[in-house]
C-alpha cells in the first residue's frame, strides 16, 4: 500500500492511521485507536522487557565486581557530583 | 518517618519528600509509581531505585555520565510535560534533572539502558523513563566494552 502525506489507512472499523508528515528521514504518523488498545513505539516494548531483566539487584559479589571495574575510571566520580544526587552519604567513598 | 519493607535492604525508613514519582510507572511496570532512591556509600555511585509498592522490585542504576560521559539526553515533548519542564528545549542534567541508566546484569555481562534513561525533575521528583528512539542509543549498552568483546 502506498500513501501520500495527509492520507489515511483504516484497520478494521476502529483504527485509523494518518500519514501526518513526511520528512527527509522521518514520518510522522497519527493513530486513532480505541482507548483500551495501547499504541506505543516498538522500543517501549523493548524497554519493558529490558526492565523485567533488570528488576532485581545483583548479589553483593556481583555488585562488588561491577564497582571494581568501574572505579579505575576516575572521571566517574566527578560525573557523580555533577549529577546532583543528594541522598544519604553519597561521595563518602573510601 | 515512614518505613517500607524491602526484599534487598530489609526495613528502611525514608523521608516522604525523597520519593521519585513516576506518574505512568515504567515500561513493563506501568502500575509501579513510587520509587525510593537508595544509595549506600559502599556501593556508590550505584543508585538503587526501590519500589514502595513491591518489596522485591528494585532497579540498579548509575548516573548516565558514569556510563557515557558524552551522553546526550533527548526527552520527548510528552515526557517533558510529565516532568513539568519546558517543552521547547532539553533539560540540563545535574541542574534541572537527574539522569540515570538502568543496569541489567546478565551472565554475558552488564549492560546499561541508554535508550531509555530514568529522568527525574530535581525540584519536584517527578520522574519518567524517557524512551528516546531518535537518539540511536542501545537498550543494552555494554558497561564494560572489553568484557563484551571477550564474550
Amino acid at each position: 500500500m502506498s500513501r501520500r502525506q495527509g492520507e489515511t489507512i483504516l484497520i478494521g472499523g476502529e483504527i485509523e492511521i494518518v500519514i501526518a508528515h513526511i520528512g527527509r528521514s522521518r514520518v510522522k504518523v497519527g493513530i486513532r485507536a480505541p482507548r483500551q488498545m495501547p499504541v506505543v513505539a516498538q522500543e517501549v516494548k523493548l524497554v519493558g522487557e529490558e526492565n523485567h531483566a533488570a528488576a532485581q539487584p545483583p548479589s553483593a559479589p556481583v555488585l562488588q565486581a561491577i564497582l571494581a571495574q568501574l572505579i579505575p575510571g576516575s572521571h566517574t566520580f566527578s560525573a557523580l557530583s555533577d549529577e546532583g544526587i543528594v541522598r544519604q552519604d553519597a561521595g563518602d567513598k573510601n | 518517618m515512614p518505613e517500607t519493607e524491602t526484599t534487598n535492604f530489609g526495613t528502611i525508613s525514608f523521608a516522604p519528600e525523597s520519593v521519585f514519582e513516576f506518574p505512568h510507572g515504567l515500561p513493563g511496570f506501568e502500575d509501579r509509581r513510587q520509587f525510593l532512591p537508595v544509595q549506600n556509600p559502599a556501593t556508590a555511585p550505584i543508585l538503587f531505585l526501590q519500589s514502595l509498592e513491591d518489596p522485591a522490585l528494585c532497579f540498579t542504576t548509575l548516573p548516565i555520565w558514569v556510563v557515557d560521559r558524552h551522553y546526550r539526553l533527548h526527552v520527548t515533548e510528552q515526557d517533558l510535560e510529565i516532568l513539568g519542564l519546558p517543552a521547547d528545549r532539553q533539560p540540563r542534567i545535574g541542574d534541572e534533572v537527574m539522569c540515570l541508566a538502568v543496569l541489567a546484569i546478565r551472565k554475558a555481562g552488564t549492560t546499561a539502558n541508554l535508550l531509555a534513561p530514568v529522568v527525574v525533575n530535581l525540584k519536584t521528583y517527578q520522574a519518567v523513563q524517557a524512551v528516546s528512539p531518535e537518539t540511536g542509543y542501545s537498550h543494552q549498552h555494554p558497561l564494560f566494552p572489553q568484557e563484551a568483546a571477550a564474550c
